[in-house]
């Protein structure tokens, strides 16, 4: 058996470690506290310690095929337990930034994003200034002196066909780049010998456990984070299903805008926009807390943290300018929401968000392989 | 004993849960010359009672009824000349462990009162010590755990005279440029102070030091061994009464490591030769001189490996987290990487091992090394790693951190090989002389090893034990070796690192003087400290079958040339192994002897058949097993109360005879209780426990000719923590002998 010729670069691979936010790696020496305290760690596999062994190794390529980097939820059980403070929750998650960037598409854009550190400026003023001169462009602006006061929607600020027109193509674009890299990644975490049964049979299941988040609710070290992300990634549900009925209000039902605050389908959007503020706030003040329950706070982290709670912010600001009748402010305000929204679509595949897209295939792929057998 | 006073207490319940007044009326059948009861023996009063009868000569001998000798020692310790103490377990062995006012219990009590006094009207004083004893320590070897010895014994007021075969003083360490911190927060290199505390010992006038020495002959016995030297200067003899032996070790060859690259890839080096590279202030790569850009350190090289070393030699992963750390100081471009099975840091070496592996250039990683290769670049082959397959690293050079071997000499094995070699010269036939020389062959790699060349009948050095160690039982005794007065310090006492050796200096150091101050009062050394008795040889009788020569585990004995036994009093451990060997019974000590026990045995009352009350006999080891006992008395377990317990000093001192004697006189059932024996023997005198097994298998098949079960002996081994078994093996013994009917010589 011919051996795997490791690179062992040490030190620049700890710099590569390190810039992800995970420059402790070397500090491991294999005492298995990490794999005993992990909720994850099926019995018979030493995870996450062979995962901290090959990033001691330099072994990136065998760390960025392994679908179990992405079963973790970063819980950091094992980081508050490590003795020898190594961060094992840290080093998965540079992985995964690794692994994001490695597999973007088209790869000019993973690279853009994972330097975000730098480049956050570029990735949230260029959609802001799209839009600027979009509206500015077509004279919308500024507040049309013919609004009536105290009644007003925001098609009359922005037109609907703007925001058709600019979002599907974006989401269609988004789509495509994130069915290439899904792609590539489905192939590179495993082989269809390997998998039994059907991707729909493994996704029901899968999807049944991201709706309640089960497994991340064992983790002990971060139990606030596993209730924010859940209330978070409810609100984004509750705001999508809100955004879908509207357009079946305006279109089929002929409701007229804006609805009344009472209307069900406004109540189920302020309920959701309610979720995104709480579980922003709860993930916001996760991060700002002890550094080992939350794991060390990469560039990569606080980029997309930031860009969702400027979406959050922002959105419930139009909503509240609005019913103040602030009309001119609540332009700004919406010009910056709609920036920060497709900064949010743009970056889907290339930035912490594109979890959303490998944690799916790769809990798919351990149900289909039977890898998935926690203790 | 002449005139024995008898003294029952009735406290701790002993009064209420027996009859003492049926149980004074026994001993006072017994010949007494006093029988009291008194409500507290151990009190001021009752002490005080007692101490009166010793000092106006009532009584020079006192029976205690009492508690065990384990408690109490300092109240019922009297004046050794003038009284002999025997303590009658009955709270222990009879109240607290049998249901009170009971027919059984109060037949047991009587009974250990009869054997008890039996002991005691046995005992005879000591005869007073007389000799001269020398205080001076020779200490062998001057490493560093040789050095702290001598300073340790000199500090205690004793003369030291060290014996070094090399020209120079510090031994392996001495010329290392740094070591490791043994001060807060020890995450850095500190100075090697060897060379310091060379000068120290140099300094010194109470220690003598001769270097290019060699030990050409000791004979004689602790306290007064004659050690003759050779030296550049000629040949000297002088007068020591202890010996440490602090000769270190050596690297284990690496050329028996040919899969790690050894001697085929100029490369591949050892750890010393780092060391000496890194002592001259230099790194280079043996094949062109060039700095290497990545150093890997295999570990455990040799070591826990079925195939070498078997054991851990303790000592490597710091040699290499320190040769790392010199690296990382002195060469900071290179880059290193340790591959280990696991890395022992012991104690505060951990928070060293840290600070080294947090160094950006350090890369450790855990697996073993399946082979070294490579043209011009060496790669390191990993595998049984958590990564599933194997891996491979490149190196400039290799270092194998090899293990240790020590620095001993099998003193069991060159006798055997010297008399394989005369054997095979004088041997009666040629099928024995070819044996004969067999053997020798087997054994030639011993040839000329000496160290000590000790005048000793079971050899010229300490008996090697486990992997060739001399250490005698590291958990009860650390220090001891087999031989009395002599004592190991250092690596080759146990593998160990330079923290570990320089407290073995000072231990073996304390156990010297210690042992010279103890037969300088003519008292034994552990673990009968105190003990003034000496075995005494009738040897009139003595039929020169050597049994005790050869089995004494403390070489006491040597031999003239007929094989009589000559005795070393001073080697002499007390424990009686000579005593239970000698089919002549002509060996016994004054309190301890064949028919001291064996008339204990005959004291015992043995009902008839019709009564069914077997009897048990159970010989108890005093230093485990009797322990046992008594902790499982403390615990209020209750055991068989046929079983009739007479503490012996080892199962080893067990003559056949009481075995004889008791089944003889009608005793269902004989079992011995002692310590554990084999690799982790748990034995205070070595082998007593495991000679008794031999011993009694030989009686089980002489039992079977005479019609007798074998059953009816049983030989158990029980360690000290083991007290919840005493009434599980007492209670089964006593259902197997009910199975089996009574003893027929019963009523015979």
């Amino acid at each position: 058996m011919a051996a795997i010729p490791a690179l062992l670069p040490s030190p620049s691979l700890r710099e590569e470690l390190a810039r992800r936010g995970a420059g402790d790696a070397g500090k491991c020496y294999q005492c298995a506290t990490c794999s005993s305290v992990c909720e994850l760690a099926p019995a018979e596999s030493p995870f996450p310690r062979r995962q901290m062994m090959l990033a001691q190794w330099g072994l990136v390529d065998r760390l960025a095929a392994d679908p179990s980097v992405w079963l973790c939820h970063q819980c950091n059980d094992c980081t508050v337990r490590c003795p020898r403070n190594a961060r094992p929750g840290d080093v998965l998650q540079a992985v995964r930034s690794l692994v994001i960037e490695k597999l973007a598409f088209p790869g000019l854009l993973g690279t853009l994003v994972a330097r975000a550190r730098v480049t956050w400026p570029l990735l949230l003023g260029l959609p802001l200034l799209f839009w600027v001169a979009l509206l500015g462009l077509t004279g919308h602006l500024a507040v049309p002196p013919d609004l009536p006061a105290g009644a007003w929607g925001y098609e009359l600020l922005v037109p609907h066909v703007f925001i058709y027109g600019v979002f599907f193509p974006v989401a269609g674009w988004v789509l495509l780049a994130s069915i290439v890299s899904g792609r590539r990644f489905w192939k590179l975490i495993g082989s269809s010998g390997e998998r039994r049964g059907t991707f729909a049979a493994a996704l029901l299941p899968a999807l049944g456990e991201i709706a309640i988040h089960k497994r991340f609710g064992r983790c002990s070290a971060a139990k606030p984070r596993q209730l924010g992300h859940l209330t978070l990634l409810w609100g984004f549900v509750g705001a999508a299903v809100t955004s879908g009925l509207l357009i079946v209000g305006m279109y089929v039902q002929h409701l007229a805008m804006p609805l009344a605050l009472t209307h069900p389908y406004k109540i189920l959007g302020n309920v959701s926009g309610a979720l995104l503020v709480i579980g922003g706030a709860m993930l916001v003040g996760n991060r700002l807390g002890d550094r080992n329950a939350s794991g060390t706070t990469s560039a990569f982290d606080s980029f997309f943290l930031g860009v969702v709670v400027l979406v959050i912010a922002t959105g419930m600001t139009v909503e509240l300018a609005r019913l103040a009748d602030a009309a001119s402010f609540a332009l700004t305000v919406y010009v910056v929401h709609l920036g920060s929204v497709m900064t949010l679509f743009l970056t889907f595949p290339y930035s912490k968000f594109a979890h959303m897209l490998y944690r799916t295939l790769a809990m798919v792929h351990a149900r289909m392989t039977g890898i998935d057998t926690p203790r | 004993m002449e005139r024995i006073g008898t003294f029952i207490c009735t406290g701790c319940g002993i009064g209420e849960a027996l009859d003492t007044q049926a149980l004074a009326g026994v001993a006072s059948e017994l010949k007494c010359a006093t029988c009291t009861t008194h409500a507290a023996l151990c009190s001021p009063e009752g002490v005080a009672m007692i101490r009166e009868a010793v000092d106006n000569g009532t009584i020079d001998g006192a029976l205690l009824v009492a508690c065990s000798p384990r408690v109490k020692t300092a109240e019922f310790t009297f004046d050794a000349s003038k009284v002999a103490v025997e303590r009658v377990a009955v709270r222990e062995q009879v109240v607290w462990s049998h249901p009170p006012k009971d027919e059984d219990t109060q037949m047991l009590a009587e009974d250990l009162v009869r054997m008890g006094h039996t002991r005691l009207a046995k005992t005879q004083f000591p005869k007073p010590f007389t000799d001269t004893i020398e205080r001076t320590v020779l200490v062998v070897g001057g490493g560093l755990a040789g050095l702290e010895a001598a300073r340790a014994a000199a500090g205690m007021g004793h003369p030291v005279v060290i014996v070094e075969a090399a020209g120079a003083l510090g031994g392996a360490l001495a010329s290392c440029r740094d070591a490791l911190p043994d001060t807060p927060p020890f995450d850095a290199l500190h100075p090697n102070r060897i060379p310091e505390l060379v000068e120290a010992v140099r300094r010194d006038d109470r220690i003598r030091v001769l270097t290019s020495a060699r030990l050409t002959r000791i004979a004689g016995q602790p306290g007064q061994f004659t050690v003759e030297v050779e030296t550049a200067a000629g040949a000297e003899a002088f007068t020591v009464g202890a010996i440490v032996q602090a000769t270190g070790a050596r690297p284990y060859d690496a050329s028996k490591l040919p899969h790690l690259g050894y001697g085929t890839h100029p490369d591949v080096i050892t750890s010393q030769q780092l060391e000496a590279m890194l002592a001259e202030g230099a790194l280079r790569r043996p094949s062109d001189g060039a700095l290497p850009s990545r150093v890997a350190f295999i570990q455990c090289a040799g070591s826990r490996d079925p195939d070498h070393l078997p054991y851990c030699s303790a000592d490597c992963c710091g040699t290499t987290l320190r040769q790392v750390a010199t690296i990382h100081r002195d060469f900071p471009s290179v880059e290193t990487a340790v591959i280990y099975r696991d890395m022992r840091t012991p104690g505060q070496l951990e928070r060293f091992y840290a600070a080294v592996q947090n160094h950006p250039r350090s890369f450790f990683t855990r697996g073993e090394v399946a082979r070294v290769g490579g043209n011009g670049r060496l790669a390191v082959t990993v595998a049984n790693s958590l990564l599933g397959e194997e891996v491979s690293l490149e190196a400039d050079l290799v270092v194998l951190a090899v293990g240790m071997v020590p620095n001993a000499a099998d003193g069991e094995a060159i006798r055997a090989l010297h008399d394989a070699q005369r054997r095979a010269q004088t041997g009666e036939s040629e099928t024995q002389r070819e044996e004969a020389r067999k053997i020798a062959e087997k054994l030639a790699a011993h040839e000329g090893t000496e160290i000590l060349n000790l005048v000793y009948r079971q050899g010229p050095d300490l008996p090697a034990l486990r992997y060739g160690f001399p250490d005698s039982h590291f958990i009860c005794f650390p220090y001891e070796t087999r031989r009395t007065g002599i004592y190991a310090a250092g690596a080759v006492h146990a593998p160990m690192d330079a923290a570990q050796a320089t407290e073995d200096g000072w231990g073996a150091a304390m156990k010297a003087v210690q042992c010279i101050e103890a037969i300088s009062r003519g008292e034994a050394v552990h673990p009968r400290s105190g003990d003034k008795g000496i075995p005494d040889f009738f040897l009139q009788r003595c039929t020169q079958c050597k049994r005790c020569t050869e089995e004494c585990p403390f070489g006491t004995l040597n031999e003239d040339e007929k094989g009589t036994p000559q005795l070393n009093p001073l080697r002499c451990r007390r424990c009686g192994i000579c005593m239970g060997a000698c089919p002549e019974r002509i060996i016994s000590f004054p309190d301890y002897s064949v028919d001291a026990v064996a008339s204990m045995i005959k004291a015992m009352s043995v009902p008839e058949e019709f009564e069914e009350k077997p009897r048990i006999l159970a010989l108890m080891c005093e230093n485990d097993a009797l322990p046992a006992l008594d902790a499982a008395a403390l615990r209020r377990t209750t055991w068989n109360p046929w079983v009739r317990v007479i503490p012996i000093r080892c199962l080893g001192s067990t003559n056949i005879v009481w075995i004889a004697e008791a089944l003889s006189r009608g005793i269902d059932g004989v079992i011995l209780i002692g310590c554990k024996y084999g690799d982790d023997y748990q034995c205070h005198y070595v082998r007593g426990s495991e000679l008794a097994h031999t011993r009694l298998s030989n009686v089980q098949e002489t039992l079977t000719r005479l019609a007798l079960e074998p059953e009816r002996i049983r030989v158990v081994e029980l360690a000290h923590d083991e007290f919840e078994r005493i009434p599980v093996i007492l209670d089964e013994f006593a259902s197997t002998l009910e199975d089996l009917g009574p003893n027929p010589l019963k009523g015979f």
